[in-house]
């Protein structure tokens, strides 16, 4: 009897300890549970009739307008953090301004059409992540303090080059349409409308980088240099050019969410990335949160993407749960509090576990 | 001799140490003296390093006493080894590039006068240490990154001296240093013994013993032959006993091809590493490199790589001349390498084995050179798998979690994707098992048949002649002798210890 | 002082108290100085003399405990949010409780000690990188900072830190009092690191902190404790902080302190990498980016042109730094 009862209650203790095992080694089971949880939280809360507001589906679908920028700037820092080497990109909430400005002048005052403007910014966002590129990985600087001088550099750059005015011409004005949720087509009527931004530029870029680092031989260098550059030296690999290329890409990402911030204000703000905690601060949470390893040569385009959603439903919940601006006080609570857990958990799952999958 | 008759400082009988079903060491004795050099020889594997863990507390024997002074003493770890007065300096020193010389000596038990660094105090001690090792005073207040690894060598010594050790172990001290540099640390080692320190001296280089050892015990396959005193040997003896009396083992010769030569090294040379190296390589033709630690020999591989630049001669491949200017340009030419260091240089760690073994050809394992062919990939990583006998479940397993083995047969089929003209194998059963080393030693006489041009780059002696048609002997940097696969252990590793006589 | 040491003391058993680009630093400032003048010439002037040291040392002395934290092997990107918790506290106290002088430095550098602490334990005994825990504690500082704000800003601030600020009472002779102590604990941690056996063991510990352990270096504490020194002086920095302004402290306070701190050390010769720096530097690095930011002022160019230049300078301090270093190992 008492053989009996103890193995039970070993395989029990086994099945909790799997359980616990997954949530720990696994980021992506970790992140989906959470989400989970803050949605029942909320949707109780809000049955409750404790929010100010109604939390629902609806509700959900338009606060993800603010995914938009948070993931593809955390896709961004997860192309240069892979990169291994203490990669991170302090600028990107920089190049948001000042290619911001660039787009603001091509789309506002110049009169291009928007696919080239947008073409324009694109590509002078990559020149801007070029410059951290080869600081980086020509130069050898670390990539704290190279990103962390083009912060400074870009910051400033995009105050003065109009006079600290932001540019909002009637076309810019007009860009706010990027913000508006559509209904669906076919089976539209049937779920919430939701924000076109996500599917003019969150859902392209979220493929676009996830076929990059899953589907090509790119991808495969950038996990390799990150994982081991010296192997990936010995391996015939060019590893300089890969780590260049991934502040280049992260720089490309920048400024196109530099056109999605500037649809966002329907103006170009010179000081739109950089304001307040600027915006780097944010996705490089997103990023760690989303299970990529500060060391390099771990991470993935779903963990991203799961840890924004935790995020933005978080946030969109606590702005109900409190009055006035103690939603967005409470905002940076939640943010700061789930970094921590993160990161301590990281720390643990490497010591119990040795490493995370 | 009045030396003889005097208690030993240190004495280690009948030491055996296991590590699961390894048997590191079976049956050792050790005497050490004070006063004398005590030099320690063996082959890779003969379990010296084993013995120093244990004298130095790293690990604890299982088996056997140990007596410090004719008192049975029992170091459990390296704290104990350090009370006796114990001191080990290893190959590569652990100093702190930021700090000077007098800082690294009393880092963490620093010397302290009201509430402060004793600076005057701490240098003085530290300048009558070095006076007393021969070394230049200046040493004290130099940030020791300034250094070169000579001389850093020269601070881990006095270093170990701080704590007034009477037993010093110098393990392969002159494996990094120019013969210049040498006969400093020799001079260094004959002023602590003249002063009564014992030092026990581990060294692959048998002709420099004669110069330093008062005596020296044989190690082979975890035993300890003998000690001798030195002046009783020459180093074709000692080679002999080291490698023991059994001829090479018995090695299915194969045919030596006679086909075209595919590498040829002609006067290689890159400064202050090697110089006037000659190696001449046939299709299907399977040439050792072997040389000691600190030959030049692991050196060679790399420029020939492409890693590091080459100063002086001339690379042929298929009689035509190239310069590879890294190894990505390397595997252009046809040439793939095996590196020596199979964590830092070989294994992507925490990756698949997959992953490991398309690193390398990636672009042949894509679609337009863009997009991995991921069925592709998985079919080559399945067949390599089997091919080579890769131990494991699947190809998705990271490598970091395979036996050394089974990780060397990985990065080695990360080089056979496309199979090369040239196969460079730096190393290639270094810390491999033995039922590994059989299997990979298999594959290399295999991918000779097949026409690859192999050049094995060694310092492991039986390998050397068990799998190469011609071995060619690295010494102080140049090649040097020429041997056939008839000759034996002991002629070559006369040849690369520097023995004439 | 070695009396009694024999020749030896007479000889240099350290090296150099002074780095070359400490000297470099002097130089720079040196030059910029002179151009100033020559185009501004009231430049030179108490008047514009005193604000600029005012405003150097809030920075600067942040940049004391952030030396010692980069030099450990870490960094602390949560200063920003300290400052703000410090001192809208630290003004409310003023505001409300009417507290003396003495109070209220000793209530901003407890609180700024307790938020090192926080700091302090997570990474020391959490073993995570420092980077991803306080840009962690960045957000929760924020957060404890707008939570004592409410809704709006702090006003009706008393004069009560008119000794650390602009105005008369914040000078002695000449020299404004928030910059002096800035001066003297800097030169005060400058000998500790120096001379302590403690002070030594930063530098161990940055330099490779697995064998400062064997060497029997209490590593653990020594992490701690520099993030808690940090946070003791972003406790003193804020008093400087909330003089200087006017009686009103908005929600804006601290915010983006965190970067400009790194830039002064960092120009300051510190290397990122761990294991060499200097505080003397710092006070110099921060002194530099404080002059092109009064410089650019004066010479009625806008404003945040001067982060333009913090940026550049990074970039030629760091990049002649690594170019030094790579010559070297190429020699």
């Amino acid at each position: 009897m008492t053989t009996a009862t103890a193995v039970t209650a070993a395989s029990t203790g086994n099945a909790g300890a799997r359980v616990l095992r997954v949530l720990l080694t696994q980021r992506i089971a970790l992140l989906a549970v959470l989400i989970v949880a803050v949605v029942i939280t909320f949707f109780v809360q809000d049955a409750g009739g404790y929010l100010t507001a109604p939390y629902d589906f609806d509700y959900m679908s338009a606060s993800l307008i603010n995914a938009v920028p948070l993931a593809m700037l955390g896709l961004a820092e997860l192309l240069v953090i892979l990169s291994g080497r203490g990669g991170i990109d302090l600028s990107v909430g920089a190049i948001v301004s000042l290619a911001g400005m660039i787009f603001g002048f091509a789309y506002g005052e110049w009169g291009w059409p928007l696919w080239a403007a947008i073409v324009l910014t694109a590509l002078f966002g990559a020149l801007l992540g070029a410059v951290n590129g080869f600081l980086v990985s020509y130069i050898g600087f670390p990539a704290l303090i190279a990103t962390l001088a083009t912060y400074y550099a870009y910051k400033s750059l995009a105050i003065v080059i109009n006079n600290q005015e932001p540019i909002s011409t009637p076309p810019i004005q007009k860009l706010f349409s990027i913000s508006e949720s559509v209904e669906l087509p076919l089976f539209g009527q049937y779920v919430p409308d939701v924000p076109l931004g996500i599917f003019t530029f969150l859902l392209p870029t979220v493929v676009a980088v996830w076929l990059l680092l899953a589907r090509t031989t790119y991808g495969r260098r950038l996990y390799a240099i990150g994982t081991n550059d010296v192997a990936a030296r010995w391996s015939g690999l060019p590893v300089r050019d890969t780590r260049f290329k991934a502040y280049v890409y992260a720089g490309v990402l920048s400024g196109l969410v530099a056109v999605v911030t500037v649809g966002q204000f329907a103006s170009a703000r010179p000081d739109a990335g950089v304001s307040g905690n600027g915006m780097a601060l944010p996705a490089i949470t997103i990023a760690v949160l989303g299970g990529v390893a500060i060391t390099g040569g771990i991470g993935r385009v779903s963990g991203v993407v799961l840890a924004t959603l935790l995020i933005v439903w978080l946030n969109a919940g606590i702005l109900l749960a409190f009055v006035g601006n103690e939603g967005s006080q409470y905002q940076l609570l939640a943010l700061g509090a789930v970094l921590v857990f993160a990161a301590l958990l990281n720390g643990l799952t490497n010591r119990r576990y040795g490493g995370t999958a | 001799m009045t030396e003889q008759t005097q208690t030993p400082r240190l004495r280690l009988a009948g030491i055996a140490k296991r590590f699961g079903a390894v048997r590191a060491i079976q049956e050792a004795d050790l005497t050490v003296r004070a006063g004398r050099v005590h030099a320690l020889v063996g082959e890779n594997g003969a379990g010296k390093s084993t013995m120093i863990k244990i004298v130095s507390g790293a690990e604890t024997a299982d088996t056997g006493t140990i007596e410090f002074d004719g008192v049975p003493a029992r170091i459990g770890g390296t704290t104990d080894a350090i009370a006796l007065g114990i001191a080990t300096v290893y190959q590569e020193p652990q100093l702190f590039a930021e700090l000077t010389v007098a800082e690294n000596i009393f880092l963490g038990r620093e010397l302290k006068k009201t509430g402060r660094v004793d600076w005057a105090e701490q240098n003085r001690r530290v300048v009558e240490l070095l006076e007393r090792l021969g070394l230049p005073a200046r040493y004290a207040t130099v940030t020791v990154g300034t250094l070169s690894v000579a001389e850093q060598q020269q601070v881990s010594i006095a270093k170990a001296l701080a704590a007034e050790a009477s037993v010093l172990i110098l393990d392969e001290p002159s494996a990094i240093l120019t013969d210049a540099e040498i006969e400093v640390l020799f001079d260094v080692v004959r002023r602590l013994t003249a002063d009564g320190v014992a030092v026990v001296y581990i060294s692959h280089r048998l002709d420099e013993l004669f110069r330093i050892a008062d005596e020296v015990t044989v190690m082979r396959d975890g035993r300890t032959i003998g000690t001798y005193p030195i002046s009783e040997l020459t180093v074709r003896q000692i080679a002999h006993l080291m490698v023991g009396e059994e001829l090479s083992d018995a090695r299915p010769h194969r045919r030596v091809p006679d086909g075209p030569t595919v590498l040829e090294l002609c006067g290689l040379a890159r400064e202050g590493r090697f110089h006037d190296v000659d190696v001449r390589v046939g299709k299907g033709e399977i040439v050792a490199l072997y040389g000691l630690v600190g030959s030049g020999v692991s050196e060679i591989a790399a420029a020939v790589y492409g890693i590091d630049r080459i100063t002086g001669g001339e690379v042929h491949i298929d009689g035509k001349r190239v310069t590879p200017r890294s190894p990505a340009h390397a595997r252009h030419l046809g040439i793939a390498l095996l590196p020596a260091n199979r964590k830092v240089e070989g294994m992507f760690g925490f990756q698949s084995i997959a992953f490991n073994i398309s690193a390398g050809q990636l672009r042949l394992l894509s679609r337009f050179g863009t997009f991995l062919d991921r069925a592709r990939e998985k079919a080559v990583a399945v067949d390599l798998i089997r091919r080579l006998a890769v131990k494991t479940p699947s190809e998705r397993q990271p490598i970091n979690a395979m036996s050394g083995g089974n990780a060397q047969k990985v990065v080695l089929a990360r080089q056979l994707v496309e199979r090369p003209k040239v196969l460079i194998l730096a190393e290639p059963t270094q810390g491999v098992d033995v039922g590994a080393k059989e299997e990979i030693h298999r594959l290399i006489t295999e991918l000779a048949e097949e026409g690859t041009a192999v050049l094995v780059v060694t310092s492991d002696l039986p390998e050397a002649l068990r799998i190469a048609d011609r071995i060619q002997v690295v010494r102080g940097g140049t090649t040097t002798e020429e041997f056939g696969p008839d000759a034996t252990q002991v002629d070559l590793l006369a040849a690369a210890a520097g023995g004439t006589a | 002082m070695s009396v009694g040491t024999g020749a030896l003391g007479r000889r240099r058993v350290l090296p150099a108290p002074v780095t070359g680009q400490e000297f470099v630093l002097v130089g720079v400032i040196a030059l910029l100085w002179v151009a100033l003048a020559v185009s501004t010439p009231a430049f030179l002037t108490a008047g514009s003399i005193q604000p600029l040291l005012v405003a150097t040392a809030p920075v600067a002395l942040v940049g004391v405990g952030m030396t010692i934290v980069i030099v450990t092997g870490g960094i602390d990107v949560s200063v920003g949010g300290a400052i703000m918790v410090c001192s809208v506290l630290t003004a409310k106290a003023l505001v409300e409780a009417e507290v003396n002088l003495g109070v209220a430095v000793l209530l901003s550098v407890a609180v700024g000690g307790v938020l090192g602490l926080v700091n302090g334990v997570l990474i020391a005994y959490g073993r995570v990188h420092a980077i991803i825990i306080t840009f962690g504690t960045a957000n929760l500082f924020m957060f404890l900072g707008l939570r004592i704000f409410g809704s709006g800003t702090v006003n009706g601030i008393p004069g009560t830190l008119a000794f650390f600020g602009r105005g008369p009472d914040g000078r002695t002779l000449g020299v404004p009092h928030a910059f002096g102590i800035t001066v003297l604990i800097t030169a005060a941690a400058w000998w500790y690191l120096r001379h302590t056996a403690g002070g030594r063991h930063f530098f161990a510990i940055g330099g490779d902190a697995q064998a400062a352990r064997l060497a029997g270096v209490r590593v653990q504490r020594r992490v701690l404790l520099a993030y808690l020194i940090t946070g003791l002086l972003v406790g003193l920095a804020s008093c400087f902080v909330i003089a200087q302004g006017t009686s009103t402290l908005d929600q804006s306070v601290g915010s983006g302190k965190e970067l400009a701190v790194i830039a002064a050390v960092v120009i300051g010769g510190t290397s990122i990498m761990g294991g060499r720096g200097s505080v003397l530097g710092t006070l110099l690095g921060a002194l530099l980016v404080q002059s092109v930011a009064s410089g650019v002022t004066q010479l009625g160019w806008r404003s945040q042109l001067s982060d333009l230049f913090v940026g550049l300078f990074i970039i030629v301090a760091v990049g002649a730094d690594l170019l030094r270093a790579r010559a070297r190992r190429n020699r």
